[in-house]
């Protein structure tokens, strides 16, 4: 479940659906009768397909991860748009928190060679693209930005907290 | 071509990242009812504009023929005016005398035509024998008098005014004196009153009425004031200077009026 090899992919894919769907779909906090504040793993997920995957198929495979938890959560389209959008976006991520030698090219981002700060940077950037745009299509309006902007600050912490936690259970090992 | 490859191939990721993301908003849009909503409200704020742009335009385009509508439309309610027509609406207005019978019916009319100044005035009305206006009717203005019908055809009639040095009129006073009302063809305010007794007291102001003798105009229309009188030596007589309640000249609206009993009182001719 920990490695780099296409079992241990599908394994945590399948982890990380039975965690959204089944324990983390039933958290949301809010009040006044609306939740603002959502666990959201799609992130993590995103950011643990391996660094050589070619960049096609990192969006193909976020957004059959995000139209797999869209199933579960009855919102066709919306977790799996985000889920598109933050697998495009990784490479950005990537690419600005590139260390001064490189990545390891044979392996999915590493937790020996990467330090904890790393990987809280790089799972905030995907946390906040994915939870930013999931609201976005959510509301599917810009003058819901108020709502968008609340949800969006209110939930990106609490999963990210959630996916750091993760990383020391899923973190992948060569 | 090879280029066109090139930056499909280099750009992969992002046309994959298109896409999904259009797959993406088409099962949102149709599987999202609030997306739903708001896709169908902005599709329908953008088609709106679009479409009301095309009406606009497509008026520009129909500019020509609207116009020929329009002005076919103007014509026809020209012809529907008033004064392009021959209004053959009979106004009956009647006065009922002190015997509570009728008698007297007053059809409106209007000064159509007018004679050039001159010391015999005449003008034309717009109503004729198939209203019912014969020779000898007065006509009157809303106050004062104007003339006498002289010549009727079926739709106009020509009036004698009362500025006509032959148009001679019975007019009186409250104190039952009586006379002739004549034009000296001089002053268009002021007519002469002939033939009162020179013993009468006449005072300056005193009001003058139509007498009703002539069978021409109803009792009591006020026709002046007294503005002074003069006696005629010699002959038993005074005359009296009236001043005009109304300038029959420049009136428009006026009312013929039609004697009914007019027949009947011309057999009491005077005897021989």
């Amino acid at each position: 479940m920990g490695g780099v090899d296409p079992v241990s992919n599908i394994v945590r894919f399948l982890v990380i659906l039975f965690l959204q769907v089944f324990i983390f779909r039933q958290v949301s906090l809010g009040w006044g009768g609306a939740d603002y504040m959502f666990i959201f793993l799609g992130p993590l997920f995103i950011a643990l397909i391996p660094l050589r995957t070619p960049r096609p198929l990192t969006v193909i495979f976020a957004f059959l991860f995000g139209i797999s938890v869209d199933f579960f959560h009855e919102t066709l389209g919306v977790h799996a748009a985000a889920a598109t959008f933050c697998g495009y976006a990784r490479q950005f991520a990537l690419a600005i928190l590139e260390p001064h030698d490189g990545y390891k090219v044979k392996a999915s981002p590493d937790g020996k060679d990467l330090s904890l700060s790393w990987w809280l940077s790089y799972l905030a950037y995907l946390v906040a693209g994915y939870t930013i745009f999931y609201f976005s299509m959510e509301a599917f309006s810009p003058v819901f930005w108020k709502q968008i902007t609340l949800k969006s600050l209110l939930t990106a912490p609490a999963s990210l907290l959630l996916c750091v936690i993760m990383i020391a259970f899923l973190r992948p090992r060569i | 071509m090879e280029q066109i490859l090139r930056i499909l191939y280099n750009n992969s990721s992002f046309f994959t990242f298109a896409v999904l993301q259009l797959l993406c908003l088409y099962l949102i849009v149709n599987f999202n009812s609030p997306q739903n909503a708001i896709a169908a409200e902005t599709a329908s704020i953008f088609t709106g504009s679009i479409e009301s742009a095309t009406v606009k335009a497509e008026g520009y385009l129909n500019l020509d023929e609207e116009n020929e509508i329009q002005r076919r439309e103007i014509a026809d309610l020209r012809s529907r005016l008033p004064e392009s027509g021959y209004s053959t609406t009979v106004g009956i207005d009647s006065i009922e005398d002190q015997a509570y019978a009728q008698r007297f019916i007053h059809l409106t009319a209007n000064v159509v035509n007018r004679s050039p100044y001159s010391p015999n005035n005449t003008l034309v009305i717009d109503r004729g024998t198939s209203q019912g206006v014969a020779i000898g009717q007065g006509v009157i203005g809303s106050k004062g008098l104007i003339g006498i019908v002289a010549l009727p055809t079926e739709n106009f009639s020509r009036v004698i005014s009362v500025l006509h040095r032959s148009a001679r009129i019975s007019a009186g006073l409250r104190n039952n004196a009586y006379g002739t009302l004549q034009w000296d063809g001089q002053d268009p305010r002021r007519m002469k009153m002939t033939d009162i007794a020179e013993y009468l007291t006449i005072a300056k102001g005193d009001t003058v009425f139509t007498t009703g003798f002539s069978n021409v105009f109803p009792t009591g229309q006020v026709i002046g004031t007294v503005e002074s009188s003069e006696v005629q030596p010699g002959t038993g007589s005074q005359n009296l200077i009236i001043e005009l309640i109304n300038d029959p000249l420049h009136t428009n609206n006026a009312f013929v009026i039609r004697d009914l009993f007019k027949d009947e009182l011309a057999k009491l001719k005077p005897l021989k």
